[in-house]
């Protein structure tokens, strides 16, 4: 085992009384050096770490308050003794009043040393003791200081607003997320704040500093901070406990929902375009069937057939949106996973040809089908890509002139096939053309108004083209014709 | 109910042709004559060349507010100020078209003499077109 024995430095210029004293001490198993003046003593001192110094007041190179002055201010943790043969008053008050602990005349007895080195060593061991004290405070207070500044910067990096009120009703912290979220210019730290926040919020926040209850729900409500869906907030308001338990306050989170409310008044608009969508034909029906029931009114035969050949057109209109909306959510929900397979595009205009057969024959349409033989086939969602092809195809039959005709060709263009279908219609005019990718569109002019559409089809057909990464455009000139060209990439 | 005799010729205005024929025949065996005109542009065309008693408009045409905006040209002219115009629609307010003749600002813009949902319920009509003349 190591052990340090409490070290003593002593300085005296008589030779015999710094033996003898070394020797007394040394037996005591302390660890002494002396040193016979004042320069070897203030050099011994600052060279070692001393727990006890012992300091003549008298020698001729140097005073002894002058030693303990340097010493001092360089070992300020030793504990200082100063000895002298001619003791004064004022010199005992002066070396006090230096830093030095005790003061005691010489000659002294052994008991006397040793008893002024005991006292000395227990206040060398309260000053250590203090300075780790120290030491081990001013870690805490770092370590607290890095804590706080670790949650500031995590809270300043939220993106929720976060702000603090106490229950005397003050502000008493917020980060800058606040700001922004109640569009605010500034938030001032121990202002009144609860009657400057929107009065929802306000409203919940003096509910709850009323109950001054430290448990308790959470309460959580909607603010539009600018309107038209530019800014709206959902705010949260929690009771906030002290560590002992009773009440602190409230913290108040504000989160941006604006996204979520533009999706929701989206979604709104979308389900009022179907509702209305899908009760004109219904009110349509609903109409003549009235008229055909009433025995008042007088139908002459012929109307009465028409009437009913109205009613079932537009009850299969009202068929097919039901149909496309089925398509939309089947889009819509499987937009993620796709079944691919390779296709070969020829095949499938083939068979959305097959199934409008009737409709060509009825109005007469002459269909030129270009097929290639070496055209690739491309990998895709067979379901998709035959839905794309029999929407385009029909609408292509339907807003055709009886004896027109329909021209599909294949291209390739670098790592493209590039398919067009082309007919002899209506056609568009230039701001039909603009909106007829949108949902619920639909060109109303004299030719279109007997042919019965969903305004979804082309939508439909754009969704799925994009989905399987192609790309769709349209040419057209009114009453000539419209050019649909599709351009797949495969590999 | 019986139409009131000053009402001789009637407009009615809708892009439905089928809505369009419904109401021109229940609105004959009332004993009036009836024009149609299929769109917003139409309607203003026919009404300067058929001089019509009334005219019934709906809302949702060529474009969303083709309505509206026939009702207020007719309103602003000289001869559709003294006969009554009326929407006939259904986009209500309980479907999500949000709209309402409440507000003075509204009043100010929506220039009709009564708006009446779809479909037609010919009483209502008659009682609101009768009331003008009265």
């Amino acid at each position: 085992m190591d052990i340090t024995y409490p070290k003593i430095l002593f300085i005296d210029d008589e030779k015999g009384l710094r033996l003898g004293t070394e020797k007394l001490l040394k037996k005591k198993r302390f660890d002494v050096i002396c040193a016979e003046n004042g320069e070897q003593g203030i050099k011994l001192g600052i060279q070692f770490d001393f727990d006890v110094v012992l300091i003549d007041l008298n020698m001729p190179d140097k005073n002894g308050l002058a030693v303990l002055k340097e010493l001092i201010s360089k070992k300020p943790n030793t504990v200082y003794f100063i000895v002298t043969a001619y003791g004064s008053y004022e010199s005992a008050i002066e070396a006090t009043r230096l830093g030095a602990y005790n003061y005691f005349l010489k000659p002294f007895t052994p008991q006397e040393l040793f008893h002024q080195i005991e006292k000395g060593l227990k206040q060398r061991k309260l000053l250590l003791e203090s300075i780790e004290l120290k030491k081990e405070r001013e870690l805490n207070l770092t370590t607290i200081a890095h804590e706080k500044s670790r949650l500031n910067t995590i809270i300043e990096a939220i993106s929720s607003g976060v702000m603090l009120i106490n229950k005397e009703r003050k502000l008493v912290y917020y980060n800058k997320a606040c700001l922004q979220k109640l569009n605010f210019d500034e938030l001032i730290i121990e202002d009144e704040i609860i009657e400057k926040l929107p009065k929802n919020i306000a409203q919940i926040v003096n509910d709850i500093l009323a109950s001054e209850n430290p448990r308790g729900k959470s309460y959580t409500t909607e603010v539009e901070i600018l309107p038209n869906n530019e800014l709206t907030i959902e705010a949260t308001c929690s009771r906030v406990p002290h560590p002992d338990g009773t009440f602190a306050g409230v913290v108040v989170v504000l989160k941006n929902i604006t996204g979520l409310k533009q999706l929701e008044a989206l979604k709104s608009q979308f389900v009022s375009m179907v509702a209305h969508e899908l009760k004109t034909p219904l009110a349509a029906v609903l109409g003549y069937l009235d008229i055909l029931t009433n025995d008042t009114l007088v139908v002459p035969e012929e109307k009465q057939k028409q009437y009913l050949q109205r009613s079932h057109l537009r009850l299969r209109g009202s068929l097919d949106l039901v149909n496309d909306l089925l398509d939309i959510s089947r889009i819509e929900t499987n937009h993620i996973i796709k079944e691919t397979e390779y296709v070969a595009i020829p095949e499938i205009v083939k068979s959305c040809i097959e199934i409008l057969e009737l409709e060509i024959k009825k109005k007469n349409i002459n269909i030129i089908h270009n097929i290639q033989e070496d055209l690739p086939k491309i990998k895709i969602d067979k379901n998709d890509i035959t839905k794309i092809f029999s929407n385009l195809l029909s609408n292509a039959v339907k807003y055709n002139f009886e004896n027109g005709s329909i021209n599909i060709n294949y291209n390739l263009n670098k790592n493209f096939i590039v398919v067009s279908i082309s007919d002899t219609g209506i056609g568009l005019k230039e701001e039909e053309k603009q909106h007829l990718f949108q949902q619920f569109y639909r060109a109303k002019n004299k030719h279109t108004k007997l042919v019965s559409g969903t305004g979804l089809g082309l939508s439909i057909v754009k969704r799925l083209v994009d989905a399987n990464q192609g790309k769709i455009n349209v040419e057209s000139v009114y009453c000539e014709g419209s050019t649909f060209t599709m351009h797949f990439p495969f590999k | 109910m019986e139409l009131t005799s000053k009402i001789k010729k009637i407009l009615l205005v809708d892009d439905d042709i089928d809505l369009l024929e419904q109401n021109k025949l229940i609105l004959e065996s009332k004993g009036v004559e009836v024009v149609t005109a299929e769109t917003g542009k139409e309607g203003l065309q026919k009404y300067l060349s058929e001089k019509p008693d009334a005219v019934i408009v709906d809302l949702i045409m060529e474009e969303h507010d083709s309505g509206f905006v026939l009702c207020y040209k007719l309103k602003k002219n000289d001869i559709g100020k003294n006969i009554p115009v009326i929407i006939l629609t259904s986009a209500t307010y309980d479907t999500g078209f949000k709209f309402s003749t409440a507000t003075p600002e509204e009043k100010k813009w929506i220039k009709c003499d009564a708006i009446l949902n779809k479909p037609i319920v010919i009483d209502e009509l008659i009682t609101q077109l009768n009331k003008y003349y009265e």
